[in-house]
């Protein structure tokens, strides 16, 4: 709060201002846009980083900003960033950076792709950064409509299907949020005379066991549509095979994000009783998701799919982790979720870059790419091995923490989880060995990576492997609200 | 009558005197182009004159009010009428209209509306809505030698007239029930059970079944779609937006003013709101042609704003009237783009001609995408808190499972509002309309896009103005 300048609104209208831009450029010119883009994206880094080295290891809000909005309805908008959110959009901002990178050569309506892209962005920071309950609606809905028309537009054959499934999925969830938050704000009115939707105020509210739990569930089912918890996770396989390259890599790395963020800035702290009382079965459900997501995985032909699958069961761990409620599974699940975003993004990042070279993402058509694309595989290699959670590599560090963290509350949780990597190890393997060796396949672009593909897998490898061997300084900034965020729900 | 209620009628005298003077003109000027421009001009100065000049009386002959909320409605529909007949310039000389009738018979429409919401009698009411449908009797069927235009305008005439009928034997039965032709006075007869109350509550029954023809309600919303697809398409869009809005604004006033005056019929207005909502939803699903899937979108807003009607109060007209303005400007904005997209072949309304016409016209394109979406009711387009106010109003009137159902509707909408949208952003083209959008259309069209965007991402400015001419 020391620092008056808006930092928090540049950082959420510079994408805008961006797309806008590239929107018009668009109109004529096919390749202006695609810079306009990448500076964007990189100013948007650039600034994230700068707010992630301001960060000091307090609780509290480092940067915070409340303006009045419709005073009709008691909105305002409210910014806040502490360490949690500071992490989160810094990765949401290094994946954009790169999903612009892997679209470079979008050749039709760049204009409108970039925007699209930019405004995906746009939404995910206000997502992690919005204190007030409409504030965030408004840009939870945001981030459905760039998606949708970045699946149902630029996807491949079945991609309307693919688009509105996601669509209606998603939307159903949210609007069971958005029901419940008009509900909550009118109770908070009726017993307190001031009509608002921030969320600070909301927690005061006093409710019923019974109304929290039903609060509790509608905010869910927004929250568990995006992580996506097993069962509600049909969506994701076809938005992810349907979708382009730059989809896959916010889906995974920014979408999903956004679910869990929600569960604990918002659904717990405002429901801490009904949270409390369903730990048990969000630890169930991430369980059975866990082995459901692995095995089908197992079964998938297409390497995308496959990817999509792993990205289910991860997402298991993570809701695992947050069910177990104490510091260190917290802290576990969250490093989880952004390793897991840097990996799935470099899988979907290499996927992309074998179907263009050989035309195809079938397991029974690949193969032998370790000996014609020896550099592409072997990055494709260091990310599957991080995927299945190989020690010094990205993924290890958070799930070693998640099951010290579960086996200190419920061992016996651990234990069936601990059998979740080695299922995971299966579909991995399986993924490598039918992709990399095996029968040779006819690639009709012999080329390895060129420089543009390097300079999108260079950063990923290196943080890959700089996350796996130290992941002191993501912790260090998520350790505070997490503490702070815990202690609002109280112990169980 | 005198010189004090002329002045306060001024807006509609404007239109009604402009309307006769186009007519007259363009008999013997056969420029199109500049009697549509006068037309809406006069519409214009009509709204200037409904916003500005204070009149210097309210009531008006005991028929008309120039309340604050009745000049509102004035400002909206000639607004409305003005911008119908920019975006016909061109629609107009493709398909070779009369354009001094055209415009005259617009004006007459925004007279008709406009008296309409203003009325504050019987009397009144069924002057304004005669003037209004008997100018639309015409314009439905504008384009001669078009089987469909014949067989709409038919339709409407039908059904209009039986309509009519309705609303003339309710009136009689309402009058002799209370002894007034005042609606204020006749609600609060009813409710305090003077006179004879089953006749007058038949009568209120069948004015229901005389707007609920108007505003297509379910079961009375058949006619729509083939209205709608068989009208010229920036007539469609009168009749989807002012027009209603208009039969609407008129019951406003009744329900808010007479507080519980008629509690009685609002079991019926919530069975019809819900089977609006549901039934309309369902009918749009399998729709492959742009105008009955509008026309039957019009349907299910009409529920939506029917839930508005029946949690009445400030809460309730609040968010009729916000939802009223954000609804008009996105349905006229999406008739006005399939109205520019017309050409001598006729308009282009299945999807499957709407396929890849975003690589042609990538800005009426990306404008139409606005328009349905603010109606389906994403943020941060106005849609969103249109719905939001109205869902909220319902929450807290005690009528949650409207809003549920309203929700559940506005889901399932996405389906068929984000079809031709996928179809426009198509890899293929289909299409063969290659005519450019003229300047003042695709200004028009822009600027009832930014309007949708700035009020989705503020709406305060219009929440508070309308909060400020509630009757």
């Amino acid at each position: 709060m020391a620092i008056d300048f808006p930092l928090l609104s540049l950082l959420l209208f510079m994408p805008l201002a961006g797309a806008l831009v590239c929107l018009v450029l668009g109109m004529g010119n096919s390749t202006a846009p695609r810079w306009v883009a990448l500076l964007t994206a990189a100013g948007v880094f650039v600034v994230s980083l700068l707010l992630c080295l301001l960060q000091t290891p307090t609780a509290g809000w480092l940067f915070y900003e409340d303006y009045r909005w419709i005073e009709q309805f008691g909105v305002r908008y409210t910014l806040g960033l502490d360490g949690l959110s500071s992490v989160l959009i810094l990765l949401t901002a290094f994946l954009q950076l790169l999903a612009v990178l892997v679209s470079w050569r979008q050749e039709r309506a760049p204009g409108v792709f970039f925007a699209l892209l930019l405004v995906l962005e746009m939404a995910a920071i206000g997502v992690l950064l919005a204190l007030d309950l409409i504030l965030f609606y408004l840009f939870w809905e945001l981030m459905l409509i760039p998606m949708f028309f970045l699946i149902g537009v630029w996807g491949y054959q079945r991609r309307f299907q693919a688009a509105v499934k996601f669509f209606l999925y998603t939307l159903i969830g949210s609007l069971c949020l958005l029901l419940a938050v008009i509900s909550l704000y009118l109770l908070h009115g009726d017993q307190t005379g001031t009509y608002t939707f921030a969320l600070e105020a909301l927690k005061q509210t006093e409710l019923s066991t019974t109304q929290e739990l039903i609060f509790f569930f509608c905010f869910m089912a927004a929250f568990v549509v995006k992580v996506p918890l097993f069962p509600f996770h049909s969506w994701l396989p076809d938005a992810h095979a349907e979708g382009p390259a730059a989809g896959s890599v916010d889906l995974a790395g920014l979408l999903l994000k956004t679910g869990v963020y929600g569960m604990i800035r918002f659904a717990f702290p405002l429901f801490p009783v009904a949270a409390q009382k369903t730990l048990p079965v969000l630890a169930g459900l991430a369980l059975v998701g866990l082995f459901y997501a692995a095995w089908v995985a197992y079964q998938q032909v297409d390497i995308k799919r496959i990817v999509a699958f792993s990205s289910i069961s991860h997402m298991g761990f993570v809701i695992l982790g947050l069910a177990a409620w104490n510091q260190t599974a917290w802290e576990g699940s969250l490093l989880l979720m952004v390793n897991h975003a840097i990996t799935t993004a470099g899988l979907f990042v290499v996927v992309a870059m074998i179907e263009q070279r050989t035309g195809s993402r079938s397991l029974d058509q690949l193969g032998g790419l370790w000996k014609s694309h020896p550099n592409m595989s072997a990055f494709f290699l260091l990310f599957c091995m991080a995927s299945l959670g190989l020690p010094g590599l990205a993924n290890f560090a958070g799930e070693i923490l998640i099951l010290i963290g579960v086996f200190t509350v419920k061992p016996l949780w651990a234990v069936i989880a601990v059998g979740g990597i080695l299922f995971s190890a299966t579909y991995t393997l399986r993924l490598v060995q039918g992709t990399l060796w095996g029968n040779n396949c006819e690639p009709h672009d012999k080329q390895d990576l060129h420089s543009r593909e390097w300079l999108v897998l260079i950063p990923l490898a290196v943080l890959v492997v700089a996350l796996g061997c130290y992941p002191q300084p993501v912790l260090d900034l998520l350790r505070e609200p997490l503490s702070a965020l815990l202690l609002v729900g109280g112990m169980p | 009558m005198n010189q004090e209620s002329l002045q306060s009628l001024l807006p509609q005298i404007l239109l009604a005197l402009g309307s006769t003077a186009i007519l007259l003109g363009g008999a013997w000027v056969r420029n199109r182009r500049l009697w549509l421009l006068v037309g809406a001009l006069v519409a214009i100065v009509a709204a200037l004159v409904a916003a500005f000049v204070e009149p210097p009386q309210i009531d008006i002959l005991g028929m008309y009010s120039a309340s604050a909320y009745a000049r509102f409605c004035t400002v909206l529909w000639s607004l409305t009428v003005a911008a119908t007949l920019v975006i016909s310039c061109r629609y107009v000389d493709i398909f070779r209209f009369g354009g001094g009738e055209y415009a005259s018979l617009m004006l007459f429409a925004a007279a008709g509306m406009s008296l309409l919401s203003a009325a504050t009698s019987f009397v009144g009411l069924f002057l304004g809505l005669e003037v209004l449908t008997l100018a639309l009797y015409i314009l439905i069927a504008f384009r001669h030698g078009d089987t469909r235009g014949a067989e709409a305008g038919m339709k409407y005439l039908v059904f209009g007239a039986v309509a009519t009928a309705f609303l003339a034997f309710a009136i009689a039965l309402i009058y002799t029930a209370t002894g007034t032709f005042n609606l204020q006075a006749a609600a609060v007869g009813l409710q305090a059970g003077d006179g004879l109350r089953p006749l007058g509550l038949a009568g209120w029954a069948l004015l229901l079944v005389a707007v609920g023809f108007k505003i297509s309600l379910v079961p009375f919303h058949l006619w729509t779609p083939d209205v709608y697809q068989g009208a010229p398409a920036p007539v469609s869009g009168l009749l989807a937006t002012a027009a209603k809005g208009a039969v609407l604004a008129a019951f406003l006033p009744l329900l808010v003013m007479s507080g519980e005056g008629i509690a009685d019929i609002k079991a019926i207005l919530w069975l019809l709101a819900i089977a609006t909502m549901l039934v309309g939803t369902f009918a749009a699903l399998p729709q492959t042609n742009i105008k009955r899937m509008l026309a039957y979108s019009s349907v299910v807003h009409m529920g939506y704003l029917m839930i508005a009607l029946i949690v009445a109060g400030a809460d309730g007209s609040r968010a009729l009237l916000f939802y009223l303005v954000v609804y008009s400007l996105a349905t006229f904005g999406a008739f006005g783009i399939i109205t520019t997209f017309a050409d001598e072949n006729g308009e282009i309304q299945d999807y499957d001609d709407l396929r890849g016409l975003a690589a042609l016209h990538p800005r009426r394109s990306a404008l139409l995408a606005v328009f349905l979406l603010s109606l389906t009711g994403i943020p941060p387009l106005a849609g969103f808190f249109a719905k939001f106010g109205l869902f909220q109003a319902a929450f807290r009137g005690g009528y949650a499972e409207l809003a549920v159902i309203g929700v559940i509707a506005s889901v399932i909408s996405v389906y068929y509002y984000v079809r031709p949208v996928i179809a426009l952003y198509a890899p293929e083209s289909a299409s063969v309309c290659r005519d450019v959008a003229a300047r003042s259309e695709t200004l028009l069209l822009v600027g009832c896009a930014a309007v949708i965007v700035i009020l989705g991402v503020y709406p305060t400015p219009l929440l508070s103005l309308v909060a400020l001419i509630i009757p």
